[in-house]
This record gives C-alpha cells, sequence and structure tokens, in this order.
C-alpha cells in the first residue's frame, strides 16, 4: 500500500462499521454471547473445582492404606488395622512419584486401658507431601514430641485440660489441645507424636496404617486404579476408599464439566457459524466496492485485511464485552445454580486474555472463507451487472 | 499503445452462447481519444474492460504497449492497472460511507502514491471544494461523477477508460465531464470512452462503431 494507505484502511473500516451497524452489532452479539458463555461457565466451573478440593480437604483422607492380610470386617469393627507395616512405607510412598495419592499420614493405633478408661492412643506423624510435587497445606495433626492431644471425652472424663502432664503407658506427656467433640470414636482418643508412640508400645519404626487423600487433579481415577498405583509402590498393601459427601460432589463437579465439555464447543460452533454468515452477508453487501477497489488495481491483500481487520475488532470488542457480562453474570447468578460454591465465584483476570486471543481467532476462522470469497470474486461481472 | 488482435468474448448464460466481441482488431495510439458509440449490450462494455485488464477474451491478445494483459499474472495486471489506467463508470462505483476526499484516495489501497492535499487540490480544480466532506449520498449525481473522476485522474493514469460517464448527468454536468476528459486528452493522456450522447463524439479523434459485438 502507498502512503496513506493503512490509515485509509483504519478509516475506511471503522467508516464501513458506522455505515453497517447491524451487519457489525449482529457479528458482535455473536461473539459476546460466545465470550460471556464460555467465561462464565468457566469462572463458575474453577470455583467448583476449588471449593471441591476445599470441601475435600474439610472432610479429611479418603484413602486408607493397610497392612497385607488385614480383615476389614474387623478393621471397621476395631476401627484400626490389628496389623503392622514399616513406617518407611510411606517414605517410600512419598518418593513414589504418583499422581493419584498425596498428603500422607503415617499413624500407629492400639486401644489400650488408661485410668480405667477404654482409650484408643494414637500416634501421628506430621503430613509427608509427595516428593517433587506441588507443595499443599498440610492436612493432619502435627503433633510435637512429648505433647498429647486428648479427645473431648477422654479430657472430660479425666478432667483433663491444656497444660495439664499426663502419665501414659510410663511416659510423661503434656496436654497441648483438648479437640472439639466429633460425636465419633476420635472423641475417645489420645493422639501423640508416631515416635513417641512407637516408644511406649515398644513398636519402634512401625505402623499400622498410612491415610492419604484422593488426588483430584486428573481424569477421574477408579479405586482400582489406585489401589494397582499404591501396590505398584508397596506390594501386597491393602488400600480402602472412604467415600464423602465430598466425593460425591466431586462426581457431580465431573458430570457438570462432561455437560460443560458439550455446551462450550457447542456455543463456539454456533458462533462460529454466525459470524461467518455475518462476514458473507457483509461480503455480499460489498461486491460493488470490491469490483471497483479491484478494478483499481489493489490487490488481494488489502481487500482481504479489510475483512479480517474488521471481524479482529469485532472478536476483541465482543471478548471484552463477553468477559466482563460473563464474569458479572457467574458472579451475580452463579451462587444461585451452585449454592456451595458462592464463596469461591470471582472474576478471573486471566480470562479476559484467553477471551480475546479465542474470539479473535474465532472471528478469523468465520470470516476467513468470506474474505477469500471476497478476494475471489470476478470485479468485471460485478462491474457489468451494474 | 492500445492493440487489440482479434479479440473475442463468448459468456455461457442460462440462455445459451453470447458473443460480446467478435474478433475485434483495434488500435489506439498514445494520446488518443477514442469514442465507441452502438446500441445497448452490444459488448462496449465488455470491450473497455477487456481493455482494463478485467475480463480475460475467449480468444485474440489485448496489449498495452506490447505487454500482453493476459499472459501477465493477477497481481501484475493489477498492479498496471493501479499505475497506467484510470477507470470511470456511468454508475460512478463511489464507496458510500466514505467522504468525497477519501474515495479520491482510495487508489492508496492499491500502492498509489496519494496525498491528501493533492487530492483536495484535484477536487478544487473540479468544483467541488465545498463538497469534499460529503458522503456519495449528500452529494448530486454531478458532483458524484466529478469524484469519480477525480478518483481516477489523482494517480496521474496514461489511459482513461470511461463507461458511459455521461449517462446519467444533465447536460450541464454533461458538458463539465466531457470538457475535464478532453483536458486530460490536451494533456497527452489516451482516453478510450463508450457514450450515447454526441458530446464524447464531438471532442473524440475518431468515432468507433460496434455492433453485435464487431466493430463495422
Amino acid at each position: 500500500m502507498g502512503n496513506g494507505g493503512p490509515m485509509l484502511l483504519l478509516r475506511m473500516m471503522l467508516a464501513e462499521i458506522v455505515h453497517r451497524k447491524g451487519n457489525f452489532l449482529s457479528a458482535l452479539i455473536a461473539v459476546t454471547t460466545a465470550a460471556a458463555i464460555c467465561v462464565g461457565v468457566i469462572t463458575v466451573c474453577d470455583a467448583s473445582r476449588r471449593e471441591t478440593v476445599r470441601l475435600m480437604r474439610d472432610m479429611g483422607f479418603n484413602l486408607l492404606i493397610v497392612p497385607e492380610g488385614t480383615d476389614m470386617t474387623d478393621f471397621w469393627s476395631r476401627s484400626f488395622a490389628e496389623g503392622e507395616m514399616p513406617e518407611e512405607y510411606v517414605r517410600r510412598l512419598a518418593d513414589s512419584g504418583l499422581m493419584t495419592v498425596q498428603h500422607l499420614v503415617a499413624r500407629l493405633q492400639k486401644r489400650i486401658t488408661w485410668q480405667g478408661r477404654d482409650v484408643l492412643l494414637t500416634g501421628i506423624l506430621p503430613e509427608m507431601q509427595m516428593t517433587g510435587g506441588p507443595v499443599k497445606a498440610p492436612m493432619g495433626l502435627d503433633i510435637p514430641r512429648g505433647s498429647a492431644y486428648l479427645g473431648r471425652r477422654v479430657a472430660d472424663s479425666a478432667g483433663l485440660g491444656v497444660g495439664d502432664e499426663i502419665e501414659l503407658l510410663g511416659r510423661r506427656l503434656r496436654v497441648a489441645t483438648v479437640l472439639e467433640e466429633q460425636g465419633s470414636i476420635d472423641d475417645i482418643r489420645v493422639y501423640a507424636h508416631l515416635h513417641d508412640v512407637q516408644e511406649m508400645l515398644d513398636r519402634p519404626g512401625r505402623i499400622n496404617e498410612i491415610e492419604a487423600l484422593q488426588c483430584l487433579c486428573g481424569s477421574k481415577q477408579s479405586l482400582g486404579s489406585i489401589r494397582d498405583d499404591v501396590r505398584s509402590v508397596l506390594p501386597g498393601v491393602e488400600v480402602t476408599e472412604m467415600r464423602s459427601i465430598a466425593i460425591a460432589r466431586a462426581e457431580t463437579r465431573r458430570m457438570v464439566e462432561r455437560f460443560n465439555g458439550v455446551l462450550v464447543p457447542a456455543v463456539v460452533l454456533m458462533a462460529t457459524i454466525w459470524v461467518g454468515l455475518a462476514a458473507m452477508r457483509n461480503v455480499n453487501d460489498r461486491r460493488v466496492e470490491i469490483g471497483v477497489l479491484r478494478a483499481l488495481g489493489v490487490a488481494s491483500q488489502p481487500i482481504a485485511a479489510l475483512f479480517l481487520a474488521k471481524m479482529m475488532l469485532i472478536g476483541l470488542i465482543g471478548a471484552v464485552v463477553g468477559w466482563a457480562v460473563g464474569t458479572a453474570l457467574a458472579v451475580h447468578y452463579g451462587t444461585a445454580i451452585f449454592p456451595i460454591t458462592a464463596k469461591g465465584i470471582a472474576p478471573i483476570y486471566a480470562l479476559l486474555g484467553w477471551a480475546a486471543v479465542g474470539a479473535a481467532l474465532l472471528c478469523l476462522v468465520a470470516s476467513w472463507l468470506p474474505a477469500m470469497s471476497a478476494v475471489m470474486q470476478d470485479p468485471a461481472e460485478v462491474l457489468s451487472e451494474e | 499503445m492500445i492493440v487489440l488482435d482479434g479479440v473475442s468474448k463468448v459468456y455461457h448464460g442460462a440462455d445459451g452462447e453470447v458473443r460480446a466481441l467478435d474478433d475485434v482488431s483495434l488500435t489506439v495510439a498514445p494520446g488518443e481519444f477514442v469514442a465507441v458509440r452502438g446500441p445497448s449490450g452490444c459488448g462496449k462494455s465488455t470491450l473497455l474492460l477487456t481493455v482494463g485488464g478485467m475480463v480475460r477474451p475467449t480468444a485474440g491478445t489485448m496489449s498495452i504497449d506490447g505487454s500482453d494483459l493476459y499472459a501477465l499474472g493477477p497481481a501484475r495486471r493489477a498492479r498496471l492497472r493501479a499505475e497506467r489506467i484510470g477507470f470511470v463508470f456511468q454508475l460512478f462505483h463511489l464507496i458510500p460511507y466514505l467522504n468525497a476526499l477519501d474515495n479520491v484516495l482510495a487508489p492508496a489501497l492499491a500502492g498509489m502514491h496519494s496525498d491528501r492535499s493533492e487530492a483536495a487540490a484535484l477536487l478544487e480544480r473540479l468544483g467541488m471544494g465545498e463538497r469534499m466532506h460529503h458522503r456519495p449520498p449528500e452529494l448530486s449525481t454531478g458532483e458524484r461523477q466529478r469524484v469519480a473522476l477525480a478518483r481516477a485522474l489523482i494517480k496521474r493514469p496514461e489511459i482513461i477508460l470511461a463507461d458511459e460517464p455521461t449517462g446519467n448527468l444533465d447536460p450541464e454536468n454533461a458538458a463539465a465531464v466531457t470538457g475535464y476528459l478532453a483536458d486530460f486528452h490536451r494533456d497527452g493522456g489516451t482516453i478510450l470512452v463508450v457514450s450515447h450522447d454526441d458530446l464524447a463524439a464531438e471532442n473524440a479523434d475518431r468515432t468507433l462503431h460496434l455492433e453485435r459485438g464487431r466493430v463495422v
């Protein structure tokens, strides 16, 4: 193009938009709608995912790894495994690089009688995270050596509080915490550091279970595949899943994601067709103009640029407006659709960039054929018709 | 020099074959003003578009200064059209959403030198000084044709191909436009004009008659 050509191209594009507002608005509505739906869905789903992870954490561990040969019927009646396995197993699992489990906690438990009471002595090793994986907020209890955490019923029945000292199996421990009432067997537990409990029970280097959290980061893992994964590292161990509301919720989220996996492509496809039709109508409306430009000797590139640049502009404006609308709708109405994720729904600013790139690409793809048809148009035919 | 040698153009339509040009041989010398007359549908517009490199003949050759136009690729043909040929149409074919000044500058998209002040001066010279910021729908037919003429002249072409340039104008505007074409001719430009009216023929060096696609 000659000097002033690019500026003239820009003036032509803007003047044409003003001249044919309907065509511009039609394509803009399509892009804005598509961007708004995609941004809204992704914003809500992202909040749902984070909330599910939080729920999972709040619900506690949901995988239990116990020694080979553990009778699960006995396990559920006792609430702990009778057999033992090496403490080193938890380190081996942490170093295994498995993606399906995380937040590993080794425990050694024994039901004992203390001051005439039936208590469950529970030794806990501070959580071990997967080596090389992302650092996550630790779960479980982190009990210092020489300290005890008491279940509510044990503390109340023995009249103990924080700061008191107790003697247990010949060892003195200071009560660091009295736990909230759980309404479960946890209320009769006395927790201490794993290594203290190992010494008290004379079981050095032994544990009888590893608690873990099933990872939700990948595609859905069946218990069978997780069991195979863990057994590939720790042959013979039993792996059992403690199903919870959080897992049910994770499944609901996966169902929503599957639905969105259809909805988002369908919306994008419809928007592409809509924009393509608008671009084609624009080319038809401008047949004479294209013919005249060709008669003036204008090459294919500036003519294609006239259409493609306009569509790119529509894509960028549609992305910004669509992001704002989609985010506002997700924040405003998402809480009604997904009440449990209400707190988590917040604008995702990174989506603005992705929306801009995606919408511009959508417009480019949709208007490519119409632009090419404009370039291929026979100017003589149009000018002769006129 | 424009040379058509045995040029024929056949269209295949729903009603069968139409021979728009039939073995036309013609030479237009540099600086010559040639008027082409003939009844509607005799092939006048096809002749102009063929000379302008926009309609490939079915047979024969068409050359400008010895260069066979249709042996060139589309890009080089477009380039030649941009640099050497100006078109003026009966229906003006201005871009409706651009003002007169930007319409005159449109050849800049073809890579031609363009200067707003030069375009404005040209419009002034054609009596459009007061109207250059108006868009085509706001202009009279005579004014539109002057803008179209300015768009053809801005790139200082060697050849102007005009298709019924006065066909939609009142006598006063027709005379003015013919006068501008005559000025271009006096300055050494070559003109091939298709026209029904006598004005063009009066100013032309020679007049050709076309009937059923043949020069008679």
